[in-house]
């Protein structure tokens, strides 16, 4: 039951601490990368806009973090010939170095790393979109230690996909994903392929292609807005009680190239709703809380942000019935 | 070489399997002769076949001396269940396809409960940049058969007889074939983009909540079903399609011809179709 935060820099280590972070994740790209693979990143995200600079400023993460778990995103969804013994042996190097584990999407990389030895240190990417639990079962039978859900889950479909002998983490604050982004193909490199997605698309009609621009919208923070300088993106909060009771072990607030007052400002308002869910808080109770910070009332109500909106079909439903 | 085509419905198919695509696209096409039909679904469990229509399917394919192949999709829990009641009826009523897998969940299924069927590895399993934006703009790579090495090592163990792509960015997935599978090439469409936040199904959504991330509880009635159109994007001059959740693209024959060189077997797509 812990908060996952992103970081890009040892700066960001100390007050992510501070605001509730019990787990960090980064990116980190081997040297030389560049030289050799060209465009092709060593994981999602760009190296230089969300990545951590150098080794040196990885080791000094490990040591702000006091003993926290520190993950390395080697999560590119697959690789050039030639780059996946680069990085098993960049990743073991990690690892060495006080790397708490390895997040992985490509399966000849994470084979690799399980052939050395590393499996209970691999965590699997959501982009390897485990979303069965007889996947789920496929992936623990390899011997790795925790599987990153998909974004676009509801929490039925969560809570019959956890199994036991293996940790689970979901999405929870931030960056929505238009497609499925493990079965997205094209790459950020070239700028995001869905912000156009829809456009002029004559085929559906305006009314869609319109409530697909808004939920787009939604998924982007809302054009990047934040309210009472809390993020403004999708959302999980309400759903931790639910998520608990599932088992996950670890929530994510995503956006590693985010700014630090917005890191910060997600961490704080997620640790706020797990110290809730542990108290014993339902739903109702979290949403309130966050509607208290963040405002914005009508996009809890209506349910634009939410990552898991089936929390509260649920809950109309019942009271619908009642 | 010799080919498979993706089939839409029961109807004659041609003496030559390249007759489906365009003539600029025969031209580059190696003569061979057709093996093969696939049907089913890649992207969408909401389009999976039931087991009447596979059976059907099944006998096409027998009449006309053809391998029957059904495509199975990345599988959400109760598409899970949906594809084992599917394999159960068609086990129990002898039909028995090859079974195309996007899933290791699927693959898990076929190995533990349905090792009878013949299994493949579907396109899903290659998780290669097909950007379209890019595809005519990076270097043709070279092919070196190191890629996906070990995927491939541990699919020939699990018994795995193909597997099967369409063209990536980098090559070289299918390899030089010592791992004693069929390579397969679908063309002329790759994949652009999926998701289960289907554009289609939200069209035919009464209100907002049952559109996207709010609809993914909501059923489809699959009226995308052998449907697609084009869409246009000023980023990139290649032809893109939309087909029910997924945006396909047409390859670049440079790109396709690389690929040729390791395929084993041809599926030809007369439309792009998830």
């Amino acid at each position: 039951m812990k908060i996952l935060a992103p970081l890009r820099h040892s700066d960001e280590v100390v007050p992510l601490l501070e605001a509730g972070a019990d787990e960090f994740f980064c990116g980190l790209t081997p040297p030389d990368w560049q030289a050799r693979f060209g465009q092709a990143w060593a994981n999602r995200r760009a190296p230089q806009s969300a990545g951590v600079p150098d080794s040196a400023d990885f080791e000094q993460i490990v040591a702000c973090a006091e003993g926290r778990p520190v993950y390395v995103a080697l999560n590119a969804p697959g690789y050039p010939s030639g780059a996946v013994e680069i990085l098993a042996s960049f990743g073991a190097d990690l690892l060495s170095g006080g790397a708490a584990g390895l997040i992985v999407a490509d399966t000849d990389l994470l084979l690799a790393l399980v052939e050395a030895g590393h499996g209970s240190y691999l965590h699997l990417s959501s982009l390897a979109t485990c979303s069965n639990n007889e996947a789920a079962k496929f992936y623990r039978d390899l011997g790795i230690r925790r599987i990153i859900l998909p974004r676009h889950l509801t929490l039925n479909e969560i809570e019959s996909i956890v199994i036991p002998d293996l940790e689970f983490e979901t999405f929870l604050l931030n960056d929505g994903c238009v497609f499925e982004e493990g079965l997205c193909a094209t790459t950020h490199a070239a700028g995001s392929f869905c912000t156009m997605d829809g456009e002029g698309d004559e085929a559906v009609s305006p009314e869609t292609r319109e409530r697909y621009a808004f939920w787009k919208w939604t998924l982007n923070h809302c054009g990047c807005r934040t309210g009472n300088d809390y993020p403004m993106g999708p959302c999980g909060l309400c759903a931790i009680p639910r998520l608990l009771r599932a088992g996950i072990a670890s929530f994510k607030v995503v956006g590693r190239e985010a700014s630090l007052p917005r890191k910060e400002a997600s961490v704080r308002i997620a640790a706020l709703a797990l110290r809730l869910a542990r108290e014993g808080a339902g739903p109702e109770e979290i949403r309130q809380a966050v509607i208290d910070l963040r405002g914005s009332p009508q996009m809890c109500a209506e349910r634009h942000l939410c990552y898991y909106p089936d929390l509260w079909e649920q809950k109309e439903s019942l009271c619908s019935r009642g | 070489m010799e080919y498979g085509i993706f089939v839409h419905d029961v109807a004659p198919l041609p003496r030559d399997p390249r007759a489906v695509c365009a003539a600029s696209w025969r031209e580059i096409l190696p003569p061979g002769t057709l093996r093969a039909i696939y049907f089913g679904s890649e992207f969408c469990e909401f389009l999976l076949p039931d087991a009447v229509q596979v059976a059907r399917y099944c006998v096409h394919a027998r009449d006309a001396g053809v391998e029957a192949v059904l495509m199975t999709p990345v599988a959400t829990p109760n598409g899970l269940v949906r594809i084992k009641k599917l394999l159960s009826n068609l086990t129990a009523a002898g039909d028995t396809p090859a079974i195309v897998f996007n899933d290791w969940g699927v693959a898990s299924l076929l190995r533990e409960s349905f090792p009878a069927l013949e299994r493949r590895a579907g396109r899903l399993i290659n998780r290669g940049i097909r950007d379209p934006r890019l595809m005519e703009k990076e270097p043709l790579s070279n092919n070196s058969g190191e890629r996906g090495k070990r995927l491939r090592t541990m699919l020939a163990g699990f018994g795995v007889s193909a597997l099967e792509t369409d063209p990536d960015l980098e090559g070289g997935f299918l390899g030089d074939g010592c791992e004693g599978m069929q390579r397969v090439l679908y063309l002329p469409y790759a994949f652009a983009a999926s998701s289960r936040n289907c554009l289609i199904k939200a069209d035919s959504a009464l209100t907002i909540d049952e559109c996207f991330t709010k609809g993914l509880n909501s059923p489809c009635s699959g009226l995308c079903r052998g449907e697609s159109h084009r869409i246009d994007r000023s980023d990139t001059d290649l032809p893109l399609w939309r087909a029910g959740n997924t945006v396909f693209f047409e390859v670049p024959k440079s790109r396709a011809e690389v690929y040729l060189a390791q395929a084993d077997r041809i599926v030809i797509y007369e439309r792009p179709t998830p």
